[in-house]
């Protein structure tokens, strides 16, 4: 006589799936770090030493010399300003030379000394990149109706073609160290 | 009269069947969008605040330099000093050529402090740098 068997289905228990998904799911979520890193950029000058340095005439309405000295106090072109006052300052100038050829447009420098703290030049650097962005902006809504952010790639390299941001940090004196 | 409760027919359970299959959705998009701290940072720093602030779009070609209160300069895991910056920074360029360097600067320190480096990161062709600041508000 065969004894009949009755097969069990063979089969993984899968109640507890979920129980170490969202295990693991916590742990991804714990461990994340989610802090987008954010700054202002910039492009530094390649190193060209001492001896190679070729001085070159800039005329004087194409600067905009931004001094920081070691109080924190301002100057733009001599005149004693605020920082706050900066982007103000720098807004008409940088419109003004909007439609002139690109060998002509305004540069910025900063110069500090050594003793400058480092949050008041973050401060003028802000000043500087928001004056550059904002007439960015009022260019791009005048022209194609739209922020400088929301234009097509090809539209934005013609106002950064316009309006290209060209600062020049001026290394500080080696005298006060 | 006899009242008899009336119940619907239908079932009236939420099925989870599928729950597993949308935890391990969200489970693998956290795995994957996960960069995992790789460094201890050594020094205390406070970033200074700014409005016009821009993301950097890819984190994979960021190296990091910490500068701390206390003047101490920090790459990768230990504390440097100014000479080194130059030697580690070009076999990071060399590796990396378009690297962008973020400089994470207390807010107090010497902008003296913060030429050297920047003449050190020219030295090495590194370039491209970033001023990490938080979002003013």
């Amino acid at each position: 006589m065969i004894k009949k068997r009755k097969i069990k289905e063979a089969e993984i228990p899968t109640a507890s799936m979920a129980d170490i998904a969202f295990l693991l799911l916590l742990f991804f979520l714990v461990a994340t770090v989610i802090d987008v890193d954010t700054g202002i950029g910039l492009t530094l000058p390649e190193y060209v030493p001492p001896e190679e340095i070729k001085e070159v005439e800039v005329p004087k309405d194409r600067m905009a010399a931004v001094l920081i000295n070691e109080n924190g106090d301002v100057l733009v072109d001599g005149q004693p300003t605020s920082i706050f006052q900066i982007k103000n300052n720098l807004k008409p100038r940088i419109v003004s030379k909007i439609d002139l050829p690109s060998n002509k447009k305004l540069i910025v420098s900063v110069k500090t000394d050594r003793k400058t703290n480092y949050n008041p030049y973050i401060q003028a650097l802000d000043q500087i990149k928001l004056a550059y962005f904002e007439v960015r902006d009022e260019y791009s809504l005048q022209n194609y109706g739209k922020k400088f952010n929301d234009l097509l790639p090809e539209q934005q390299d013609v106002v950064k073609d316009k309006i290209p941001i060209i600062i020049s940090l001026a290394e500080p004196e080696a005298v006060k160290r | 009269m006899k009242f008899e409760k009336r119940r619907a027919t239908t079932k009236q359970e939420i099925p989870t069947a599928s729950m597993p299959d949308i935890v391990f959705m969200l489970l693998l998009f956290f795995m994957v969008t996960t960069t995992l701290r790789e460094v201890e940072v050594l020094v205390d720093y406070k970033l200074p605040e700014a409005e016009a602030i821009e993301k950097i779009e890819n984190k994979r070609l960021i190296s990091y330099i910490w500068v701390g209160s206390n003047k101490r300069i920090q790459i990768n895991d230990s504390i440097v000093s100014l000479d080194e910056i130059q030697p580690i920074m070009y076999a990071k360029r060399q590796e990396l050529p378009n690297v962008i360097v973020s400089l994470r600067i207390d807010r107090g320190t010497d902008m003296g402090l913060v030429t050297d480096i920047q003449q050190e990161l020219r030295k090495a062709y590194c370039l491209r740098i970033n001023y990490s600041a938080n979002i003013k508000i």
